[in-house]
């Protein structure tokens, strides 16, 4: 029984469009999922590897942007010299340049940054979300500037006997977030699981013991920066579609904190902890806003992150696993059923 | 030339403010390792309280300033004592992130008791400006450059001629050392906060009726007091004080001659190219504070 | 700050009642009208504004026994001031609480945002503030507007330019859709008058030091600057130019910025600039309505709202008005009903007649109302309406 979980999990979330009628959960659950993705990516270098980037989102930014002007189009001329001119294309083929973009930069700012660690690294990655926010804010030939890129276009998929079809519904669209979701999981629980992930680890736990049995540090950093940028960066082409509007306060520092709050809240290093932060605070404002108003919300999120680093600095899903161990651990009729396949399901990590 | 002069006086004034930011901030920064998000809330802190004192409650201007000062302080060392205090020896990431939730909550607080809208808060000081030549100045300028001096030359005073600076030193450069020796680590630790705090808090003040209190100031002042502190190094009191002069010389010059858009850019750059050139900061012959 | 709303926060009313945490219908008795404003962030006091001038209106009319039979209720969605949010929050107010027509969204740029979602959810908005002439000729035929675009404010202004005596002219706008409009349109006018402009800097909506800016202003030689941005900005500027002993005609357009506030926030700076309102509370008897204008001058005053709002709060009492009377035309309160209705409306408003012209593409026109626009002076400290 407890082995089919994931599977009980999946058919959970592959019929919720079947069963949820209400059109704005679904929105709800659309940008959650979206923002799940986000949290898993920077789950990758911040869990796994043990850098804390602080200029996450400019990942996402850079994926939602080029995203958008792919499928939008735009005519800018550089340094006056060269005229780029660009003719709309599908939704599709921005989602893959948005995601490859994002990848390119998070290699570029890999290979700078890793030079330094610690504050250093957590300051320099701030500073460079930051002046990708005031790239965005300032070029306003190609990025629309404070005016926003309007009417980004949805996506569209090609159906056998319909021809292509445009995702305005929006429980078409939550399947693509679900599957791309499902594949970014894969990639990582894959990723994570391999050599490299092993090596990942190993440097996160003591980088110089790693660097004297051979792991070369910065190597497989970089390649961490890759995968996660791109992954954020394909996040950030969903939102872009989804909302169909992208002006430049993508790039807010508020939305790393936000995925840094999902990502400790269920606990870095594990696979499902950014799935239950994400959850989490995608929904905790459902419990709140009944009686507080948007400053009151923030100030709880604020005492919520306090508290977790100090009562559950490793996070829920490790906690739930040890508390849980130790039941397992006890006669076996202490033990239901459904506990242990919950156990097994929050074992992933 | 004149609107030469201009720019390098307006960045003057600026540049006083940024130095007390970025001396408070590399203090906090050097001695106790900690990224500290809730600087520029002490920022926005003083600004709101020279508001509420001198504006609502209808004290005199310069009480006012005193008392967001001294408010300042206060607020600080009380983070400091609840907050820090009990992760004494946690990793860097740990005490950021308790700052960043501090942070939220007390930006949201002021949202909530100030509201969304900017307060502007006057002063005793004539509208008129000083003219020298083609050059002009507000009074109240010339008023936020001296206190920003006296402030600057306090601290230095505090670091290099009291026992408490004495022992800020020697924590700085090393800890454990330090405690073996019979320092009181615990008071230095707080009372550092505390000062760093004070000096945030006494920037908004200053700053606020040059401009407006608004419950989102605080961001940049947080960024652009990382700027400072990385550009002159890591608890080094004298980079901070050049680093703030400098990085507004920078951004005026850079506003008026390149692109006022990205004058916010030109902290953030300097942050990238001094860590990826010369990480110890410009000024740092190595790590040391005064 | 509170961006983290916009993807998650704001979707909590939805799921409160998808869990069942709140139970029972909401009241069927009121038609509900949805206001997408600025409450907090750069255009937080033009949206508050508008706000409080709506209510006003609301009770007015619930006074007198509603609208066809049924109250009015305001439901309040906060921008802050940014335009993706103003397209979320849009969408909540449509989908979630069912709301049959729209006010916003102050600034043009979060105007042009939400206006794709009215074609997908085809429910009408009435524009209150944003001037950008984008958003009548679009082809959007979901939108109807009150407020001058700044191609009119620009017209009005050519007929008096000459008395001014204006010889070169310079731009300090906000970095938006509002800030570049108006600097394209008014360049056009004064190009055809024959008066040079020289420089055009932009500042961002957020920023508080325009100093550099100014700085570079005062060396190019103009004898007149005009400034386009909220209030809280303008006041910044004209502090900072007055620090700066920068003695050049401010006209400010946009008429929102009431120059009573700007009187009260620098005091002396404000001496000498020249404002384009398109309220007068100072003059009834010169209003359209005197007799309207004193009624919502009085109440206004009843509630102990500031009186340097007034020239932004007008905006959402006659948004309302119109909104009122549209639903009365329609008969019931269904989205399609009232954009029909809308082409119908002709009152008369604090500012001048409520009537929408068609504008934009055949067959996708939106409606433009073409309201009076005034120039004003600050003298001594008094707001006085000049003689030209």
């Amino acid at each position: 029984m407890s082995r089919y979980a994931p599977i009980f999990w999946l058919v959970i979330f592959l019929t919720v469009p079947l069963w949820l009628k209400d059109q704005y959960f679904l929105h709800v659950l659309i940008i959650t999922g979206i923002f799940i993705i986000a949290a898993m990516s920077l789950n990758l270098l911040l869990g796994f590897t043990g850098q804390l980037s602080l200029g996450h989102i400019a990942f996402f930014g850079i994926g939602a942007y080029a995203s958008s002007l792919t499928s939008v189009g735009f005519d800018v001329e550089l340094f006056g010299v060269v005229r780029v001119v660009h003719k709309p294309w599908p939704a599709v083929a921005g989602l893959i340049i948005g995601t490859a973009l994002a990848g390119f930069c998070g290699f570029l700012i890999g290979k700078l940054s890793f030079k330094v660690r610690g504050a250093y690294f957590i300051i320099v990655t701030l500073s460079f979300a930051e002046v990708t926010r005031l790239v965005a804010l300032n070029w306003v030939e190609l990025t629309q500037g404070p005016m926003a890129i309007n009417n980004v276009p949805p996506f569209t998929v090609g159906l056998p006997g319909l021809g292509y079809v445009a995702l305005w519904n929006k429980a078409y669209y939550y399947y693509l977030v679900l599957f791309i979701a499902i594949l970014a999981y894969i990639l990582i629980a894959r990723l994570v699981g391999s050599r490299i992930g092993r090596a990942m680890v190993a440097l996160k736990e003591n980088e110089s013991l790693a660097v004297s049995i051979g792991i070369d540090v910065t190597r497989y950093l970089i390649l961490g920066a890759v995968v996660s940028a791109a992954l954020a960066g394909a996040a950030g082409s969903l939102y872009a579609h989804y909302v169909k509007i992208i002006d430049p306060d993508v790039f807010h520092f508020m939305y790393t904190v936000t995925m840094i709050i999902m990502v400790i809240t269920g606990g870095k290093g594990t696979l499902a902890g950014p799935i239950v932060g994400g959850l989490i605070f995608g929904f905790l404002p459902v419990a709140v806003r009944s009686f507080a108003s948007p400053e009151v919300q923030w100030m709880i999120y604020g005492v919520f992150m306090i508290i977790i680093v100090f009562v559950l600095p490793q996070g829920i899903v490790p906690a739930v696993t040890q508390w849980i161990e130790s039941f397992r651990s006890r006669p076996p009729n202490d033990t239901g059923p459904a506990l242990a396949s919950l156990a097994t399901s929050r074992k992933e990590d | 030339m004149a609107e030469f002069l201009q720019h390098l006086v307006n960045a003057l004034v600026l540049g006083g403010t940024y130095a007390l930011l970025g001396i408070g901030l590399t203090l906090i920064f050097g001695i106790m390792r900690i990224v500290n998000f809730t600087h520029g809330e002490l920022f926005a802190f003083g600004a709101y309280f020279v508001y509420l004192f001198a504006m609502l409650l209808g004290f005199n201007f310069f009480i006012a300033f005193a008392i967001a000062v001294v408010g300042g302080c206060l607020l600080g060392a009380a983070i400091e004592f609840i907050l820090l205090r009990p992760l004494r020896g946690a990793d860097i990431e740990t005490t950021m992130l308790v700052t960043i939730g501090a942070w939220i909550i007390m930006q949201n607080t002021e949202l909530l008791v100030w509201g969304g809208v900017a307060k502007a808060i006057t002063t005793p000081f004539p509208e008129t400006p000083l003219v020298i030549g083609a050059i002009s100045v507000s009074p109240l300028r010339v008023f936020v450059l001296v206190i920003a001096l006296v402030l600057i030359g306090g601290t230095y005073a505090l670091i290099h001629r009291t026992k408490l600076g004495m022992g800020m030193r020697a924590t700085f450069q090393d800890s454990e050392t330090a405690e073996l020796m019979g320092l009181n680590i615990r008071g230095i630790y707080t009372a550092t906060f505390s000062i760093g705090s004070g000096l945030a808090a006494a920037a908004g003040a200053l700053l606020g009726p040059v401009f407006l209190a608004a419950p989102t100031m605080g961001d940049l002042a947080s960024l652009k007091a990382f700027a400072i502190v990385i550009l002159g190094g890591l608890g080094n009191i004298t980079g901070a004080t050049i680093g703030g002069f400098l990085l507004a010389i920078i951004e005026e010059l850079g506003a008026g001659y390149i692109s006022s858009g990205y004058r916010d850019a030109m902290g953030f750059l300097i942050i990238i190219a001094v860590l990826l050139v010369k990480p110890t900061g410009l000024f740092a012959r190595a790590e040391r504070i005064g | 700050m509170n961006r983290f709303h916009s993807m998650i926060g704001q979707t909590a009313a939805a799921a409160v009642v998808a869990f069942g945490l709140v139970g029972g219908a909401a009241a069927q008795s009121t038609i509900k009208i949805g206001m997408v404003q600025p409450l907090t962030g750069a255009f937080a006091a033009a949206g508050t504004d508008v706000v409080n001038g709506a209510k006003i209106a609301v009770d007015e009319i619930n006074a007198k026994g509603g609208v066809i039979g049924e109250k009015l209720e305001l439901v309040i969605e906060d921008t802050k001031s940014n335009p993706t949010e103003a397209a979320s929050v849009t969408e909540k107010l449509v989908v979630r609480d069912k709301v049959t027509v729209l006010m916003g969204a102050s600034s043009s740029t979060a105007t042009l945002a939400v206006m794709p979602k009215l074609m997908e959810y085809k429910v009408p908005m009435l524009v209150e503030t944003s001037s950008s002439s984008k958003i009548t000729t679009a082809g959007n035929p979901y939108i109807f507007r009150i407020a001058p675009p700044s191609e009119v404010e620009a017209a009005v202004f050519a007929k008096i330019v000459n008395k001014i005596g204006i010889k070169k002219a310079d731009f300090l706008v906000v970095n938006n859709d509002w800030g570049r409009g108006t600097a394209d349109e008014f360049t056009k006018v004064l190009k055809e008058k024959g008066i040079s402009v020289g420089l055009v800097e932009r500042m961002d909506q957020g920023a508080q030091d325009m100093n550099a800016q100014l700085t570079k202003l005062k060396g190019s030689g103009a004898d007149t600057l005009f400034v386009t941005t909220a209030v809280e900005q303008l006041s910044l500027v004209l502090k900072q130019a007055a620090a700066l002993g920068f003695n050049v005609r401010i006209i400010t357009t946009g008429g929102s910025q009431n120059p009573d506030q700007l009187i009260t926030n620098v005091g002396k700076a404000a001496d000498g600039s020249w404002h384009l309102a398109f309220f007068a509370p100072w003059a009834p008897d010169a209003t359209p309505s005197p007799a309207a204008t004193k009624a919502f001058v009085a109440e206004w005053n009843k509630r102990g709202l500031p009186y340097g709002s007034l020239t932004s709060s007008f905006r959402g009492y006659d948004g309302i008005r119109a909104i009122a009377e549209a639903i009365k035309i329609a008969g019931k309160a269904e989205p399609e009903a009232i954009r029909e209705a809308f082409w119908k409306v002709n009152i008369l408003g604090l500012n001048g007649p409520i009537k929408f012209e068609k504008d934009g593409p055949k067959g996708q026109e939106s409606g433009q109302s073409m309201p009076n626009v005034y120039l004003v002076k600050i003298e001594n400290g008094k707001v006085v309406v000049p003689k030209i």
